[in-house]
């Protein structure tokens, strides 16, 4: 019903190229997050799809219909503003009514759609307050309860969470996940924050220079990234270089890097001799009969787990354990399981 | 694309800035078409450089152009001397300082003709200022005060009238100064004065250069002070123009394009001039 | 403690100076206002001897003040309005349309306040001398104040023009607002006091404006500062001008504090980040 389709889409400022060839699907009642550092485009396409921007080159598709050059008055959207961009004269009750306003909705079925609103964002108490007069997470509400009173069937989020402080964020993001669910709504999200990407999404869209870095379910992009930046960006792997040296016996590839020689049982062959491998601070296991070693330079207590920076050879990389007595200077041995050793796109 | 946002910003551009770059355009074109014997309103217009010529030779003009440029030069200087102090007093806001900006600001509010009324009330020959000087014993008989020779009165008058006026700009810019800013300097060991120096007058060097302008091309042009409370011997440049319109055009057509061309050259030296001391050679 | 002493005893210089500055000058005239043609007002009295309203009604009834007033108090709301609806487009223009030479276009706004006044009065009469236009004074001086207060208006409603959020009218569109109802929800409120402000300062400003009503008024159109500057010049009485200048000064302060009342209150909650 509200499928969004883009292709090809190319946003063009002067010289800058903002978004490049784009293309993806987002299905029915999908949660997709377009998720890359500032500066990637991701605004840019969002933009696009919310009619804000009309793009240089391409198509987009929404139920159906090509809307490429469709304002945005005129299109099945509601986008969350990071601002909330509520309106500072009206009431929380005149935020929630503007859109039906405009759509002439009679004035008992626009009390009843804003009341409904109202209870499912618990805003009742709010609805006579001026929007000055509330915290941050309720006017975040309201701005998510403005985009949902005009039951749209693709709702945007422009990095709604921005503004709030760490302790609500978790709570505000539940509620987004649960109204776009109870709502069965076709979902994009625009985030540059890893963690939101990953607990919201049915699908994440990782973008860099305008371009897509890889499209994956929250969990493939994570324990099989496609490329280094990803493998980065997302839960900060450790990447190096290395050399492909030959078949293991029992399946996988024998792989030499500066921290030594290790196994990969990637399922994806290698795409040249030299490569970039990648594997998780977190899944390597500290202990003394490790074959793999190296110098602790610095160590950060963290709670719940401690980070080591470690060095073998020129080559720097992290350590997560859960407890750890090694101090700076110390050398630390440690091993790696063969299916966690990430074989990536070739070096340079 | 391109041409019609071209046409767009042109025809929302036309009915304000339009009219006034017309307008405007227009004025200043005749002035100096005038001036050149042109636009003739009572006979032939010819080209002649005869009304120039003749309006140098005359004292009256070249007494007129000394001291507008007397009066305007000396306004601004005395505005912005005075408001300079206060600005920086006012920086901080502290008990009271509401009261005193309004009061200071309060001449803004009081017409030019108004103002001059009030001035020369109170300084007239039976006024409060006579008797008070003559209660106090240091005049032993009123003095004729209106209408001096040293054109003091009209110098204060566009004090009174453009020092709220010098106030508001630098006080702007003064409390848009950062208090870290000079924390910075006074941490480094800058006294009072350097820091005023150093810091606080290259920060509003514009909002002064705004304010010295602006007051200059005011009292320069000024004609209602001069004419109420100025020295009866001689003529500003605006009285003087209002004065000849009365036989020629032409020649008070040389008379405002001399009044304009003062207003833009003084405007840029005393800009200059306000640069050079602030920043310019003597700083470093 | 020594900057609390400095400060209190600066105060007291500052209010002794303005009593000097603003109340005496204003007492002397309205003290002289009041002075009765009977007994007139000789030094050896401190107060005016006998004091009536004569002056006052005096003024009004027999003297050009009832037609200054009316000429003054039309031209004035007239120019404010039309001087607002001239300036619209160029201050939207100037505020969220970028262009090349936007900065130059904003420079030369102020051109009116660089040429003198007077110039611009005796070459503003020139110009309708040459093209026979000569009628109307009243529409003559209504034209030259609109151009001459139009870089007033065309400065504040730029500033308000700028403070309208682009997220406001982008909400406003993404709601289905048409170009109406958005201006209405996201423009106007932001704009509001800037119209304001624009109205009461052209208002203000042609009320006291001179150099164009006394030159191209002359002889016979009169407002209130030229019928001010006549009782000031040749036929010097020195009650009516108290009178006149009241008159002229008192309506144009209130308008001002009201002004500045209603600037304060209405940006801090405009202005502020988000809501």
């Amino acid at each position: 019903m509200s499928k969004i389709i883009v292709q090809d889409l190319t946003m063009q400022f002067d010289q800058f190229v903002a978004v490049n060839k784009v293309s993806f699907e987002v299905q029915q009642g999908e949660f997709v997050t377009l998720l890359g550092p500032s500066g990637c485009g991701k605004t840019t396409l969002l933009k696009m799809i919310s009619g804000f921007l009309t793009p240089t080159q391409g198509r987009i598709h929404i139920g159906g219909k090509d809307v490429t050059r469709t304002p945005p008055e005129d299109r099945d959207t509601a986008l969350c503003f990071q601002s909330y961009a509520l309106f500072p004269h009206m009431t929380v009750r005149g935020n929630l009514e503007f859109g039906l306003r405009q759509q002439r909705t009679p004035a008992g079925d626009r009390k009843a759609r804003v009341s409904q609103i109202a209870v499912q964002l618990s805003l009742e108490q709010q609805l006579g307050k001026l929007p000055n007069a509330l915290s941050g997470g309720q006017q975040q509400r309201v701005a998510l309860g403005r985009a949902l009173s005009m039951q749209p069937g693709v709702i945007l989020f422009d990095e709604p969470l921005s503004n709030l402080d760490a302790k609500l964020r978790d709570q505000v993001r539940f509620e987004i996940k649960r109204i776009q669910h109870e709502n069965a709504l076709t979902a994009v999200y625009v985030t540059h924050d890893q963690s939101e990407a990953l607990a919201l999404s049915d699908r994440v869209i990782v973008m860099r220079d305008g371009q897509i870095e890889q499209i994956a379910t929250p969990e493939d992009l994570y324990h099989t990234p496609a490329t280094s930046f990803v493998a980065d960006f997302i839960g900060n792997a450790n990447v190096m270089p290395a050399e492909v040296i030959g078949e293991a016996d029992g399946g996988g590839w024998i792989l030499d890097s500066k921290i030594g020689q290790l196994i990969s049982r990637d399922p994806r062959d290698p795409q040249a001799k030299k490569i970039n491998i990648a594997w998780r601070p977190e899944l390597a296991h500290v202990t003394p009969e490790g074959p793999l070693s190296g110098t602790v330079v610095s160590r950060a207590f963290q709670g719940n787990f401690t980070d080591l920076h470690v060095v073998t050879q020129g080559q720097s990389y992290r350590l997560q354990v859960p407890h750890s007595d090694v101090s700076v200077g110390d050398e630390v041995a440690f091993g790696l399981d063969a299916k966690d050793v990430l074989m990536l796109e070739p070096s340079r | 694309m391109t041409w019609r946002r071209c046409a767009t910003v042109l025809l929302l551009l036309m009915p304000g800035l339009g009219l006034i770059v017309s307008l405007i355009g227009m004025v200043v074109y005749v002035a100096i078409a005038q001036s050149f014997g042109l636009y003739n309103l009572n006979g032939d217009s010819v080209f002649t450089v005869a009304h120039w010529a003749e309006m140098l030779d005359r004292k009256l003009y070249t007494r007129a152009v000394t001291y507008s440029i007397y009066i305007g030069v000396w306004s601004a200087i005395l505005a912005v001397a005075f408001a300079y102090p206060l600005a920086i007093w006012l920086r901080k806001p502290f008990r009271g300082s509401i009261i005193i900006g309004a009061i200071l600001k309060a001449p803004l509010l009081v017409q030019g003709l108004v103002a001059a009324f009030l001035f020369i009330n109170v300084i007239s020959y039976h006024g409060i200022f006579n008797q008070l000087m003559q209660a106090i014993g240091l005049w032993d008989e009123p003095r004729r005060l209106q209408n001096d020779r040293g054109a003091i009165g009209v110098l204060f008058l566009q004090t009174w009238k453009n020092m709220p006026f010098a106030l508001l700009l630098l006080t702007g810019a003064v409390q848009a100064i950062p208090d870290d800013v000079l924390d910075a300097a006074r941490d480094m060991g800058a006294g009072t004065f350097a820091r005023f120096r150093k810091i606080i007058a290259p920060l509003s060097l514009s909002a002064m250069q705004a304010a010295l302008v602006i007051i200059f091309i005011g009292a320069v042009a000024d004609f209602s002070f001069q004419v109420i409370a100025g020295p009866t011997n001689r003529q500003s440049l605006a009285q003087l123009m209002v004065f000849v319109r009365q036989t020629s055009w032409h020649e008070a057509a040389v008379v405002g394009v001399t009044l304009m061309v003062i207003a833009l050259a003084g405007s840029l030296l005393l800009a200059i001039a306000a640069r050079l001391i602030l920043k310019g050679p003597f700083s470093r | 403690m020594t900057q609390a002493k400095i400060n209190s005893f600066l105060m007291g210089v500052l209010l002794a100076i303005c009593t000097i500055w603003l109340l005496v000058p204003f007492t002397m005239a309205i003290l002289w206002s009041l002075v009765d043609p009977a007994q007139p007002w000789t030094p050896d009295h401190l107060l005016p001897p006998q004091m009536s309203t004569y002056r006052w009604t005096n003024m009004w009834e027999n003297s050009a003040l009832k037609p200054a007033l009316l000429n003054s108090y039309t031209l004035a709301p007239i120019t404010a309005i039309v001087t607002l609806l001239l300036a619209m487009p160029t201050s939207y223009c100037l505020a969220r349309v970028p262009f090349p030479g936007r900065e130059v276009a904003k420079l030369l706004v102020l051109l009116p306040l660089v040429v003198p006044g007077f110039v611009t009065a005796i070459f503003f009469t020139a110009i309708l001398f040459q093209l026979g236009l000569t009628q109307s004074r009243f529409l003559a001086i209504l034209i030259a104040h609109c151009v001459l207060f139009l870089p007033y208006a065309i400065r504040t409603l730029t500033v308000g023009f700028e403070q309208v959020r682009q997220d406001h009218i982008d909400a406003a569109r993404d709601l289905g607002a048409s170009p109406i109802a958005r201006f209405r929800a996201a423009y106007l409120p932001a704009l509001r006091p800037s119209i304001f402000a624009s109205l009461l300062i052209v208002f203000i400003q042609s009320i006291e404006e001179f150099a164009i009503a006394f030159i191209v008024g002359s002889p016979d159109f009169t407002t209130v500062p030229t019928l001010l500057f006549s009782r000031l010049g040749q036929d010097f009485i020195r009650p009516d001008a108290a009178v006149l200048s009241l008159i002229l000064v008192v309506p144009n302060v209130i308008l001002m504090l009201f002004l500045e009342a209603l600037l304060k209150s209405a940006n801090p909650t405009l202005s502020s980040g988000k809501g």
